[in-house]
């Protein structure tokens, strides 16, 4: 993922729920020189800006397979389980999701439970 | 359950490294995401171990559970109307969105696996398939973990207060030129509006600080910031220092660098917007700075300038940019409860005494009393100066250690950069710092975690005395603003609590601001480098405030004394070449001057340290061991002497034991990162004397020579590059907690707490971060060889070198030089007193070797005659030059070296003035000397005047050589600097004439001179006598003196000197020893003959030498010249001693 040296206009990921908004370098299912490694998703991503490896890739978010908004990975905003679903999402269908998940939420925020 | 399986069909041990090895070809080969030995690669296997121990322990813990509650959830879904597709049974494994192929390896593995089995134990399918898992899981890890990061700091950046005006900022510096973003402490406006500019698209951005620390860390948190860690996209450039690439875009740099930048780049075209931080703070160059930038804007109207501001005096700012717009930022404080405790009458300090402690332990008392241990929050105490903070510091330790309650922390800038660290350091629980220190940490060191500030409300702040041309530390009452700042330093992290030592009536009398720097210091090092940037006249500049005429002139006229301007407040060759360089003009003109001879090795080494601070740590002084360690580096030639010692004798303990020299340094009281620094600047003069030509660049790299050396010494870079990386990365992350007794050692034991400080050493070598890093830098920076080389030429300098070296010093530093009280010698050794000429009664700094020992001043008691009211002669005397000249309690000088007075006065000084027989000689018209015979008073007096014509022929003609680029190869020839610099040391060492030294009264300053006189018969026949010794120059009545002015630091015969009236006209007989010419003269006559004869077999050579350049009359030129003769109206080329008697012959024959 070199830094292009031409100025092309950064493309940036938002997210729709936190407002959580950085430059994506790259959308798909395989990021540049990551070998072996395939995403289970179409993601944006960008480069790991915390390693000082240039190759190493960080995946931002992805499109909620349901009702296809554009989230982060952050556990407030969506979850990953065979597919990528929104936190709303999840909510409405919450219980088709085992029960390991559906303990976990609930014990991780009852504020945005309430919600 | 697989893995034990596993187990037992096969030999395989997850722990084996072996077995590791195996899975390493697999999965972390050459090209794959993660390699063998990379630091991600370490990470896994630390995380898989963690994992497995995970694994076993949730087996362990029953898996029944799990598949009842499975069951439950499936019933449920069944009910739903969407189906999500999940899968019936959860895996852990369904969380992450990556998935590896190694299928190609697998595959190939699978085939062979066959034979291998037998022979060694592979990994198995299941094994395979568990190593992948794991790997899944750590690149899941690792995403979440790099995404919280990320996450987190977005998340801090939309808190801060800046953060809604991000678009408007952007807005406005597209729309206006000029814009001051106003934000108190804790907005985020340093870190985060260059962020904003270089994500709106603008590309050449500088951003300037006051400080070069503030440069490196805002750099640092920028880049990480900005997602750009380890890009250079956003860098720093300090003076020694910089990370910028041609890829940077945003640069942080200090005020100064910035000028220099300027200097060399009018119109600064390599930055597109220019943000000026802290303009606040109103320092001398920031102040300088904004008003270039003002005159610049005119002829730039593409650039943007941003000036950023703490909430003081912001309508000056926006007002000098033509009423710029002001964007203001509330800033992030927390709540400060502010207490007037003014301290009652008795216990306000008298002026002789000690500061009282009580007001300050009872506020410790106060905290213990009203606030619970666990409740954290430490202590910031604000005193004026060093004298104070030991005061209170001894003080509140004797509380400290009753209470165990507190840990007692000094901090200035004289302290050690580690015993400056400390503050930093954490305190144990229930015990909490209290710092005490100057007002360092009110702008310059911001310590996190202070909940209670004590604010005495006075500061020690340089001032500038023109009139004496001193310095001076003195002691005042706050601003309004200092006020607000340290109260400020309470409210960082949670609400604090600000106690006042003065009463809110004084708060309210106090200034609204500080004086800022530009009115307060010397404006020499300015001056001159306005004049070189083509600024024209300094009274007529617009700056933002501007400083008082006085100190204009007198930096004006201490540039013409320097030579740095001429009489016009021209630049002069010598004065571009100074304003080029980044040290004080005397430390300047050494260099110039130290290049002309050969002995610029040692006077590097001399500017450099005389240009950072002493390395000679005060706290150490009273130290015996020190001392003693110290001894055998003091030079009682003078401190830069001693200094140049100790630079000689580290590099030697560098080449010798490479990092051992912190432990040398530690024995000595000395500062190391001081003698890190000379050794930068020492090369960073060397560089620019090279770039200027005045030092030759001699290709040292043995070229081709030693493949074998530079090929160590290429992979020794690149080990310490490494070094260098991992120690930045790790840096900053641990901060150890302090110990009960810290800060008790140090200030009043730092030799004894050796032993303590090894023992600290070792343990944390076993924790393998004692990296010196200043050792890598220093050994990235610099060939160690190559320096030994360079300081062994300058070690041992035998006793003519040093007294060349004196005399350059000397030179460099006039006329910063002082002479002793005429009755030190029967004064007590702490009370031996000085004077400069603007200033009387100074001491010597108790640092300096002469406060040590002054009998060295002393003029030999065997070498007296008394002369009765004249004062003593002797040929003896000596005096100081001195690079400072500082007030605080008294008038200190400070890096004073000692020289022969009579022979450095006649050929340093810019005035000497004589009576007609040259017996009465006043210097700069304030050191009289008197010398008994006049013969010999003749003899020194032309003998200087020789050497100083030389001299500055020689310079010249270097000078002369650098300003065309270099060019020139017949420039000065090294048999001529030789002869002269042989010619100077025998004056100054073997010059043996009794005389008298003292300073003019005020009487005789006043009637000093005989004035203008009306022209008379002789003063006309010697205006026509043209000047020998300086051709071209005229020799001419001094209008003011009176007299006749031969050289421009020479006037004969303008002393009023009621018995020699007219001896200027009194002709003794006398025979030349060199042309055996025996006639009568008169003592401007026979100067005049010397000047211009020299001895026959050096003329002879001369004329050989000069023959091969330029043949023809060029010996005749130097001595004789063309003069018209009225009485005969011809052309006669004659010598001036052939003018003289051809005159006369016309005299006699008219009558």
């Amino acid at each position: 993922m070199e830094e292009s040296t031409t100025e092309n206009p950064p493309k940036t990921f938002t997210c729709r729920l936190c407002g959580f908004s950085t430059a994506f370098t790259y959308y798909g299912q395989k990021p540049p020189n990551t070998r072996a490694i395939v995403l289970l998703e179409e993601c944006f991503v960008t480069r790991d800006p915390f390693s000082p490896d240039k190759e190493k890739f960080l995946v931002l978010g992805s499109t909620c397979s349901l009702c296809k908004t554009c989230v982060c990975v952050g556990s407030d905003c969506s979850l990953f389980y065979t597919k990528r679903f929104c936190m709303q999402c999840v909510g409405k269908h919450l219980d088709q999701f085992p029960h390991q998940i559906q303990a976990e939420l609930a014990k991780k925020s009852p504020k945005a439970a309430a919600l | 359950m697989d893995s034990e399986r596993g187990r037992h069909s096969r030999v395989w041990d997850w722990d084996s490294r072996q077995c590791r090895a195996q899975l390493d070809e697999i999965f972390f080969r050459q090209h794959d995401y993660i390699q063998a030995g990379s630091p991600e690669h370490r990470e896994f296997w630390a995380f898989f171990d963690r994992f497995q121990r995970f694994k076993i322990k949730r087996e362990m813990s029953g898996p029944a559970e799990e598949r009842r509650e499975d069951k439950k959830g499936k019933k449920k879904s069944v009910t739903k109307t969407v189906d999500l597709g999940l899968p019936e049974e959860y895996d852990a494994r369904y969380r992450i969105n990556v998935s590896v192929c190694t299928r190609d390896i697998e595959e190939r593995l699978g085939k062979s696996d066959h034979r291998s089995r037998q022979r060694s134990s592979g990994p198995g399918p299941h094994e395979i398939s568990e190593f992948r898992l794991t790997l899944l899981h750590f690149l899941d890890f690792s995403q979440r973990q790099s995404f919280g990061k990320l996450a987190k700091l977005r998340q801090e950046q939309k808190n801060l207060p800046i953060f809604q005006y991000r678009d408007r900022i952007v807005e406005l510096v597209k729309q206006h030129p000029v814009i001051v973003v106003a934000g108190d402490t804790g907005c985020g406006k340093s870190t985060q509006v260059p962020q904003y500019l270089l994500s709106a698209g603008f590309k050449h951005i500088a951003c300037t600080q006051p400080r070069r620390i503030a440069c490196i860390s805002l750099a640092k948190r920028v880049s990480f910031e900005s997602l750009n860690q380890y890009g250079s996209k956003v860098g720093y450039q300090i003076r020694f220092e910089t990370t910028r690439t041609t890829a940077t875009k945003l640069l942080f740099l200090t005020e100064g660098l910035l000028l220099r930048q300027i200097q060399q780049d009018g119109s600064l075209s390599q930055y597109q917007v220019m943000i000026v931080d802290e303009v606040h703070e109103r320092h001398l160059h920031c102040d300088f700075l904004l008003g270039v930038l003002r005159s610049l804007l005119a002829d730039r109207s593409d650039l943007r300038l941003i000036l950023m501001s703490a909430t003081i005096n912001i309508k000056l700012f926006s007002s000098y940019f033509n009423d710029a717009p002001v964007l203001q930022v509330p800033g992030r404080l927390f709540p400060i409860q502010v207490i007037y405790q003014p301290i009652p009458p008795e216990e306000q300090p008298s002026r002789s005494e000690k500061l009282d402690p009580r007001p300050y332990l009872r506020i410790l008392q106060a905290i213990d009393q009203r606030y619970p241990p666990e409740e954290r929050g430490d202590l910031l105490l604000f005193l004026s100066g060093v004298a104070e903070i030991s005061t209170i510091q001894e003080a509140c330790q004797i509380y400290a250690t009753h209470t165990r309650r507190w840990i007692v922390l000094p901090l200035h800038s004289t302290l050690s950069l580690a015993q400056q660290d400390k503050v930093f350091d954490i305190a144990p629980p229930g015990v909490r710092k209290c710092i005490i220190s100057t007002n360092i940490a009110e702008t310059s060191v911001t310590i996190d975690g202070v909940r209670f500030v004590v604010d005495s409300g006075k500061v020690k702040e340089m001032s500038f005395d023109p009139k004496a041309k001193m310095q001076r530390l003195q002691e005042f009452w706050i601003s309004r603003a200092s006020s607000e700042q340290r109260k400020g330093r309470a409210g960082r992290t949670g609400p604090g609590l600000c106690y006042r030592l003065y009463a809110e009536s004084d708060y309210d009398a106090f200034a609204p601001y500080p004086v800022p720097e530009i009115h307060r210091v010397a404006l020499d090092s300015l001056i001159l480098q306005m004049k070189s940037m083509g600024l024209g006249d300094p009274l007529t500049f617009a700056f933002i405030d501007p400083p008082p005429t006085a100190s204009i002139q007198t930096a004006v006229t201490y540039l013409k004394q320097q030579g740095a301007l001429d009489s016009c407040g021209e630049l002069t060759s010598i004065g571009s070449l100074l304003a080029q360089l980044p040290v004080d003009v005397v430390i300047g003109k050494m260099l110039v001057l130290g290049s002309v001879f050969n002995l610029v090795e040692p006077v590097l080494t001399v500017a450099a340290a005389l240009s950072v601070q002493s390395p000679f740590l005060r706290s150490s002084q009273h130290n015996p061991d020190c001392s003693t360690a110290r001894q055998p580096l003091q030079s009682n030639q003078g401190d830069p002497f001693t200094l140049l010692n100790t630079f000689n004798a580290w590099v030697e303990v560098k080449g010798e034991r490479g990092g051992g020299s912190r432990k040398w340094c530690r024995r000595r009281g000395l500062e190391e990162q001081r003698l890190y620094e000379m050794v930068n600047l020492r090369r960073q003069f060397k560089e620019l004397l090279k770039s200027h030509s005045l030092l030759e660049s001699q290709e040292s790299a043995p070229s081709g020579g030693d493949r074998e050396q530079r090929r160590k010494r290429f992979t020794e870079k690149k080990k310490l590059h490494q070094m260098k990386r991992e120690h930045e990365l790790q840096e900053g992350s641990k901060r150890k907690v302090l110990k009960m007794n810290e800060g008790q050692e140090g200030e009043f034991s730092s030799g004894s707490d050796m032993e303590e400080k090894g023992k600290r050493k070792k343990e944390k070598d076993g924790a393998g971060h004692d990296l010196d890093i200043q050792e890598v830098k220093f050994k990235l920076r610099h060939n160690v060889s190559e320096l030994q080389e360079a300081v062994n030429a300058s070690q041992d300098l035998s006793s003519r070198q040093q007294a060349l070296l004196k005399l350059l010093l000397c030179r460099g530093l006039y006329p910063q030089l002082a002479v002793a009280d005429e009755h030190n010698t029967t004064r007590k050794d702490s009370d031996q007193v000085f004077h400069t000429r603007n200033k009387q009664g100074v001491v010597i700094h108790p640092t300096s070797v002469f406060a040590s020992d002054p009998e060295v001043l002393h003029v030999p008691e065997e070498d007296i005659r008394e002369t009765g009211a004249d004062g003593k002669e002797s040929s003896k005397h000596q005096l100081l030059a001195f690079v400072t000249l500082l007030e605080t309690n008294k008038p200190y000088l400070s890096n004073c070296v000692r020289a022969p007075a009579l022979q450095a006065l006649l050929l340093v000084a810019n005035s000497v003035d004589t009576n007609a027989d040259c017996t009465r000689m006043v210097v700069d018209g304030w050191l009289e000397l008197e010398l008994r015979e006049p013969e010999e008073a003749l003899r020194v007096l032309s003998t200087a005047l020789k050497l100083r014509a030389e001299w500055e022929r020689l310079l010249q003609v270097q000078l002369g050589q650098s300003s065309s680029g270099g060019e020139a190869v017949q420039g000065v020839s090294r048999k001529d600097v030789g002869k002269l610099s042989d010619s100077l040391v025998r004056f100054l060492l073997y010059t043996e004439i009794r005389y008298t030294l003292r300073r003019l009264t005020a009487l005789k300053t006043q009637n000093l001179y005989v004035g203008p006189q009306p022209e008379t018969d002789l003063s006309d026949t010697k205006a026509l006598v043209l000047n020998p010794l300086f051709p071209g120059a005229e020799t001419k009545p001094d209008p003011i003196k009176g007299g006749l002015r031969l050289t421009s630091s020479f006037t004969y015969n303008c002393l009023a000197d009621s018995k020699n009236l007219y001896s200027e006209c009194l002709r003794t007989f006398w025979t030349c020893p060199n042309c055996s010419l025996y006639m009568p003269l008169s003592p401007l006559e026979r100067m005049h003959h010397e000047a211009s004869c020299r001895p026959a077999g050096e003329q002879q050579q001369d004329d050989g030498e000069s023959g091969e350049v330029k043949p023809g009359p060029a010996s005749a030129s130097r001595l004789s010249r063309v003069y018209h003769c009225d009485v005969c109206d011809e052309d006669l080329t004659l010598t001036s001693t052939e003018i003289l008697k051809h005159k006369r012959q016309h005299m006699h024959s008219a009558k």
